[in-house]
């Protein structure tokens, strides 16, 4: 790999970079490095709640990200979001509103390299090409036969080998660790509707610094640059379908620059007062986090309804005494009977059920990086 | 070179395999390369010592020369049933319309030069300025179109002789001028054209079966309690899967062949089949397809079809069926272009064209014999005699006193047989003469 890209920079102190007004801040907790206003300074970092966010140096690329991909999600969108994520939990933690995680929410752009090569090489593959052929289905009734033809196209496996050189652009790689862990949760992008970057486009976001380097990422960037190369062969070879694609190859003229997906991260306490976040991407909205129940309001419920199971039993109890005096008095009995213990058996449900439904919550989860 | 990398200026592609046309420029494409497809696939046949006419014998199982005893084994390979096979491309189908090349072909004899002019679909020939055997393969349209194995003869020539006039010389009715060897010199040993076809077949039936029931019933008018059989119909359906290996439809016009007599020569066997080289083809006759493959498959769907209907039929408990109806999905369907060896006597008799075959693997003999007819009329005059004489004996008895009841009645029954019998040879004889 001949890397012409620029070194990345150490930048501790900055008041501007690309056209915004952003520093570098790094979380002690999470060790994730972004890039905020300077007011916000001293915040809690949005991905973990865990640690405040400080100045620190950031092993920075000066150079102004390609593209970035805007956020087409809005405030009301994320709300009924928000609203149809709360709504599927009985017994919520009282901070797992709406209304907390809307005032909550923090736009991020996170980041990925993409990466322009030449490719020059040579590669084989096994290339299929569609052909049609003829069946047909007999059908015999009222003594007639009758026949329909029908056409299936199958595919022809031809071996194909080649030369290439071919210039390949904007090739998303990971540029953080945790990249496959956050696609899992936020579910994919369409690249393919990025835009230029745009400082505009980052006016109130938190933008998040890659944590792999050009250097580091090349590993995972190479079978991408592959795969592009393997669809071009295939394209090439004038093929439908291709398999078994082996490639031996220089890579030169690579060139990385980066690009920015949007993303909302907002939070909320458990029953413990731990934060648990919550990610929605920026683009489809799709949501992820932990949709906890409350074990204490739970526990609070089920208490209040054993304590009227027990006055019920009470009442139950003064009732059978009094037979004597009202034989009515036997048939209230019997029925406060039935409903405390009812009520005494459903108190065991709000009890059990939070502890329950947590243990089927999703494992992952983004503070998980530590 | 176009598209030459930087990468490796060392790197080539395999010997076997050439550039093809590239879709998107910077990207070099290698295929393996294609068979040749000869443009001119004619043979002859020289000896190499004498440089007499060498012709395939049976005996020999290769290339000989009758006149310096030179033999040559044909390099060829055995491949039986597990021969390739192909599939109905839509391009093939098309193409195996259009024939075999074109009308009359022109074929230059690599011996003596001489352009000779052949029958469009005749794959061999000889020269009559030199002698010498050619074969003529021409370039098909397609090259699955050409017949890519074959059953090599495997009856001498000597032994179709014999086996024909044993043939030829059963039975009283025939000529016996037939075993002469007037008729026996018209056989040519002659390669006919086959579509071999394998399918698999899923088959699915739905029908009102009948099971039999005996129930009690009392019967007023005989006051009595009888037994009768009820049919309970239920509406049943089923699968059944059937796999359809080599089926044999002929490629030979029913102008040039008759159809009933080949298929009495059946069954051939596949499992000899061999890779086809000319050297089979020398000094014997080899006709091209004349019946496409499009039409050839529709005979073999209905052969299919009808397996499959039986096969449906055989899956039902009882023989109770009404309101029957089945699908048959055919799938991976494929089919074979194939050579078969016959020999094939075709001769006139009394103005007359008869037609004789002789399965050139098995021996099996089929095909047309004359009949002398006054021998025929009079069998059936011996055979209906004994009822009509019986029948004039009991006649003037049964009037002078009805003693003739017996007579006329054993005549009666005498000439019932005889009328069955005489009908029944009467056919018989119509059929050895049709073939």
């Amino acid at each position: 790999m001949k890397n012409q890209t620029p070194p990345v920079e150490i930048v501790q102190d900055i008041k501007t970079l690309w056209g915004v007004d952003r520093q570098p801040m790094g979380c002690p907790y999470c060790k994730r490095v972004f890039l905020v206003k300077p007011q916000e300074n001293k915040n809690t970092c949005p991905l973990c709640q865990k640690g405040t966010l400080g100045s620190q140096p950031a092993r920075l690329r000066p150079q102004e990200p390609e593209k970035l991909l805007p956020f087409k999600i809005g405030q009301e969108q994320l709300r009924t979001i928000y609203s149809a994520f709360t709504s599927g939990v009985w017994i919520k933690p009282p901070d797992f509103t709406p209304q907390k995680l809307l005032s909550r929410s923090i736009p991020i752009f996170w980041p990925l390299w993409l990466v322009d090569s030449d490719i020059n090489g040579h590669w084989q593959m096994e290339a299929g090409f569609d052909y049609q052929v003829e069946s047909s289905k007999e059908s015999f009734a009222q003594g007639q036969w009758q026949s329909r033809k029908q056409i299936e196209t199958r595919v022809r496996w031809e071996p194909r080998l080649g030369e290439i050189s071919y210039h390949v652009d904007n090739i998303a790689v990971p540029a953080l660790e945790e990249h496959e862990n956050r696609i899992r949760m936020t579910g994919g992008y369409h690249l393919d509707q990025a835009i230029a970057f745009d400082p505009s486009r980052i006016a109130d976001a938190v933008l998040e610094v890659p944590d792999l380097p050009p250097e580091d990422a090349w590993p995972m960037a190479e079978p991408r640059v592959n795969q592009a190369a393997w669809k071009v062969s295939e394209q090439a070879s004038g093929a439908q379908h291709s398999r078994n694609y082996a490639i031996k190859a220089n890579y030169d003229q690579l060139n990385w620059t980066q690009f920015y997906l949007p993303l909302y991260a907002t939070s909320y306490l458990d029953d413990d007062g731990q934060p648990q976040i919550v990610i929605v991407n920026g683009e489809t909205g799709t949501i992820h986090g932990p949709q906890l129940a409350s074990r204490k309001r739970g526990l609070k419920i089920a208490g209040i309804l054993g304590v009227v199971a027990v006055g019920l039993l009470l009442l139950m109890v003064i009732c059978a005494l009094l037979t004597a005096l009202n034989p009515i008095l036997g048939g209230i009995a019997v029925l406060l009977g039935i409903l405390g213990f009812g009520t005494g058996i459903a108190a065991i449900v709000p009890a059990a059920w939070p502890a329950s439904w947590n243990r089927k919550q999703k494992p992952l989860r983004i503070a998980q990086r530590r | 070179m176009p598209g030459k990398t930087k990468h490796d200026q060392s790197w080539s592609p395999p010997e076997l395999y050439a550039q093809v046309e590239s879709k998107v420029p910077g990207v070099v494409v290698y295929a393996p390369k294609p068979e040749p497809i000869e443009e001119d696939q004619s043979s002859s046949f020289k000896c190499p010592n004498c440089g007499a006419t060498v012709t395939y014998n049976v005996a020999a199982g290769g290339i000989a020369c009758e006149y310096c005893g030179y033999i040559a084994p044909v390099h060829s390979m055995q491949v039986g049933r597990t021969a390739d096979e192909f599939e109905f491309t839509l391009e093939t189908i098309s193409q195996s319309d259009r024939g075999w090349g074109g009308e009359r072909q022109i074929l230059h004899c690599d011996s003596c030069g001489a352009a000779l002019s052949i029958p469009a679909g005749a794959l061999s020939t000889t020269c009559p300025f030199c002698a010498s055997n050619q074969v003529n393969v021409t370039a098909s349209l397609e090259d699955s179109l050409r017949p890519r194995f074959l059953v090599p003869f495997k009856v001498k020539p000597d032994q179709n002789k014999r086996l024909a006039a044993a043939w030829l010389g059963k039975g009283w009715f025939h000529p016996d001028e037939l075993v002469s060897n007037a008729v026996l010199r018209h056989f040519i040993g002659v390669y006919l054209p086959f579509w071999t076809f394998d399918a698999r077949v899923d088959a699915s039936w739905r029908a009102q079966v009948g099971y039999e029931r005996v129930e009690r019933h009392y019967n007023a008018h005989e006051k009595r309690w009888e037994t009768r059989t009820r049919i309970d119909w239920r509406w049943e359906n089923g699968a059944v899967r059937l796999n359809i290996d080599d089926l044999l439809v002929t490629g030979t016009s029913p102008k040039h062949v008759s159809q009933r007599i080949l298929k009495d020569l059946y069954p051939f066997q596949l499992k000899d089949l061999v890779t086809y080289e000319p050297d089979y083809l020398a000094g014997w006759r080899a006709q091209a397809y004349e019946i496409p493959l499009r039409d050839a498959w529709e005979t073999g769907k209905q052969a299919i079809r009808e397996q499959a209907k039986r096969a449906c039929h055989n899956d039902i408990p009882t023989h109770h069926v009404r309101n029957f109806s089945m699908t048959a999905d055919l799938a991976d369907e494929s089919w074979r272009y194939i050579l078969l060896p016959v020999y094939l006597a075709t001769y006139k008799f009394t103005d007359r064209v008869f037609q004789i075959m002789v399965n050139g693997q098995t021996g099996a003999v089929a095909g047309q014999k004359p009949v002398v007819w006054w021998k025929v009329w009079l069998v059936i005059a011996a055979m209906l005699s004994p009822g009509f004489i019986l029948g004039l004996i009991g006649l003037p008895l049964l009037l002078l006193g009805g003693a003739g009841v017996v007579p006329i009645g054993i005549g009666i029954i005498l000439f019932v047989i005889g009328v069955v019998m005489s009908i029944i040879l009467y056919n018989k004889a119509q059929s050895w003469e049709a073939g």
